[in-house]
């Protein structure tokens, strides 16, 4: 198989906003919208063949939908933009973006063009303000398909320059969830924004509960397979190889691997007893330790960002409820006192919150709830139609997909951390516990860790 | 005998270097640990501490070897230490106890006792014999299948949120229990089911313990461990798929199909 070319080459990059924007970590519930910014439509270089201004109007509309997802901008309409097309810096007349009615601090243009196969993408960020240069980059990549990836590269690299370091963006993110197929369950995975679809598991049985190493090359998921009167635990490799984690019992679920990558979380039940109960192995399945030792239904286990603590569901007070422990056994805690029906807690990747979901006394749907582990202040997330569920954090801790009923039959959203801005992103079939994958390094980051690597040999 | 021999050796062997390694460091004065009675599969080796005595901890089991599904007795006791953890899926325990336990294949329990003087372990393990499985005869199973599908043996339902076994339920399993043991050769899945209004990890786990509670009724009431496994579906495969408690309740079962 020919492999993906890839290039970017940076034209140059100054980084002005070091000392103007803080690096304010303490988002939540509202993210910073207080930056103005201008996306430009992209135009072609020279002429548009069909091929380009095909290309051109998926590479607008993605850009727009990436920037405005990561809740960093205030992005006005297009409408009020200057109509002069922007190709180059030299085409920019900075005053007219700096007019009452418009009046944005940044602004992003570029050109691009289709050739054959290949695309070459030029992509520019400005300070509008001080009329510098914050990013200018070129990318080429060898398919006309990939052309969704590079809006992605390109839309965190501006989160990452405009959010001084604080996100580095997640769309080039993924999430892996369930899907039914006739009476089997299958694994995929798909971009943030729903596109781009892959088949991880076609066995055939039902397989659940899929979570994403702290590299994201490997997916833990527990499998039912026909005609095996067994679940098992299985590591798979998202380019190829599979690990099976053995249990002694035909029971074992919703895994979880620590942040270290040396430990996997999950509940299972031990030959000698009839409930389930939280265990920690490494990932070959050795040194098994029992975290819950206790009568009752225990699950669900998610780790802390540092992986010194586990969440965790347990109904050994009657109901299921979140507790807390340390990865060593000790310092057991309640952390969610409202009685009802808890379930699949998700720690947040900087270690504030806890999102869940909760389910009533008097109702049987659920609705997505955050807490923050510190305070103890919960905030609802989701209300009204259908039954929102299985709550899970985006790598930059600013957004939450979850599964819901509220357009009928079971699909994946997103959001922002606040409830805020939800977006369909799954439309046919049944689709449930979304796993959003972890950071993934920039791609100079990348080619440094390569060179790195190289120089180090 | 021979073990034990090797055993006795190498007790001996580790206290002579502890007792050369300690003697050339200080001049304190070693008390070693007694070593454990030679018919047990035991070492302990600790560090000695005039302030904090090492702590000791012994662990057997008793019968060391069982059929599969048949149970043994893990009995320990430990002086001086905080901690005690046992390996193998038991956890933390107190200083002196015992456990049944029931291992579906061979397992070493080690026993782990830490304690300001140090740390002790001590080991034990329990052989499983697993019997071959058994022939399965094809009329046999087209009989229980039959005996499956006439509702002659009948699912159990429980109550919402619940894993325990009604008075009614307890009366299918023993009329169940009689038909299975005339097909002594078949094996039998006894599945877990819930309704849809848990969460699904909650209902796996749910669906886990319905299965286990009516497996284990059905050995007490003298069913044949080898002929029965369970499995929970959690909310996977509903009998009924309507949103009203009419069809939860139907929902709320453990069925019994044959492995295939």
């Amino acid at each position: 198989m020919k492999l993906p070319v890839f290039i970017v080459c940076s034209l140059s990059c100054f980084l002005v906003l070091a000392e103007a924007q803080q690096a304010d970590v303490a988002i939540y519930p509202r993210p910073r919208e207080d930056t103005k910014l201008a996306v430009a439509d992209f135009i072609p270089l020279t002429f548009a063949s069909q091929d380009t201004q095909a290309t051109l109007e998926v590479f607008n509309q993605v850009l727009w939908n990436d920037l405005k997802f990561s809740a960093f901008f205030q992005m006005p309409s297009k409408s009020f933009y200057p109509l002069k097309p922007l190709r180059f810096p030299r085409d920019v007349s900075f005053e007219n973006w700096q007019a009452p009615t418009l009046d944005v601090d940044f602004l992003i243009f570029g050109n691009l063009q289709v050739d054959g196969t290949q695309v070459t993408v030029e992509a520019y960020l400005y300070d509008v303000k001080t009329q510098q240069q914050v990013l200018g980059k070129r990318y080429t990549v060898s398919e006309n398909k990939l052309i969704r990836r590079v809006v992605h590269e390109f839309a965190d690299q501006v989160v990452f320059q405009l959010s001084a370091g604080t996100s580095r963006g997640i769309s080039r993110s993924q999430i892996a969830f369930t899907s039914l197929k006739g009476d089997s369950k299958e694994i995929y995975v798909m971009d943030y924004d729903g596109f781009n679809q892959q088949t991880i598991t076609a066995n055939g049985g039902l397989n659940k509960f899929p979570e994403w190493s702290a590299d994201n090359s490997t997916l833990a998921f527990v499998s039912n397979l026909p005609n095996k009167s067994r679940w098992e635990l299985w590591l798979q490799g998202l380019k190829g190889g599979r690990n099976i984690i053995p249990v002694s019992t035909s029971y074992v679920s919703s895994p979880a691997i620590s942040p270290t990558s040396q430990s996997i979380a999950f509940s299972s039940r031990s030959p000698s007893k009839s409930d389930p109960d939280i265990y920690v192995t490494d990932l070959t399945g050795k040194g098994w330790r029992n975290l819950s030792n206790h009568p009752g239904i225990d699950t669900s286990p998610t780790w802390s960002p540092t992986g010194h603590q586990i969440a965790f569901v347990s109904d050994r007070t009657g109901t299921p409820q979140i507790w807390m422990v340390d990865a060593d056994g000790s310092n057991l805690q309640r952390l969610v006192t409202e009685g009802g029906h808890c379930d699949s807690p998700n720690w947040s990747p900087n270690g504030r919150f806890v999102a869940y979901s909760w389910q009533a006394p008097t109702r049987w749907k659920h609705d997505v709830y955050v807490i923050e582990v510190a305070s103890g202040k919960i905030f609802q997330l989701t209300s009204g139609n259908g039954s929102s569920e299985n709550p899970h954090w985006s790598p930059d801790a600013r957004h939450i997909a979850f599964q819901s009923t509220r357009t009928g039959s079971k699909q994946i959203f997103i959001m922002n951390a606040d409830g805020k801005n939800v977006k369909q992103i799954t439309a046919y079939g049944i689709n449930g516990s979304p796993a959003w994958s972890r950071y993934i390094k920039l791609v100079e980051q990348e080619q440094d860790a390569q060179k790195e690597e190289e120089e180090n040999k | 005998m021979k073990k034990n021999c090797r055993v006795r050796k190498l007790s001996v062997g580790i206290s002579f270097c502890l007792l050369l390694f300690v003697s050339a460091c200080s001049k304190r004065s070693v008390e070693m640990t007694p070593s454990s009675s030679p018919s047990q599969q035991t070492r302990s080796v600790s560090l000695p501490d005039p302030d904090h005595p090492s702590p000791t901890v012994e662990i057997t089991a008793s019968p060391s070897t069982i059929n599969i599904g048949s149970q043994a007795t893990l009995r320990w006791k430990s002086t001086d230490s905080s901690s005690l953890m046992i390996d193998s899926g038991v956890g933390n325990v107190s200083e002196v106890g015992s456990l049944v336990i029931s291992p579906r294949e061979s397992t070493t329990y080690t026993v782990t006792a830490k304690g300001p003087g140090g740390e002790a372990v001590s080991s034990t393990r329990v052989t499983v014999i697993v019997n071959p499985k058994p022939i399965m005869v094809q009329t046999d199973i087209d009989n229980l299948q039959q005996a499956i599908d006439s509702g002659k043996v009948q699912p159990v339902f429980f109550d919402y949120d619940k894993a325990t076994l009604t008075h009614e339920a307890k009366g299918i399993l023993q009329e169940n229990a009689r038909i299975f043991l005339q097909f002594s050769n078949v094996e039998i899945v006894i599945e877990g089911h819930c309704d849809e209004r848990g969460t699904e990890e909650y209902n796996l786990a749910l669906g886990d313990r319905r299965a286990e509670i009516a497996r284990n009724y059905l050995i007490e009431i003298g069913g044949d461990v080898n002929q029965l496994e369970s499995l929970s579906f959690g909310e996977e495969r509903p009998f009924s798929s309507g949103h009203d408690e009419r069809s939860w309740r139907l929902n709320r079962r453990v069925h019994f199909t044959i492995q295939r």
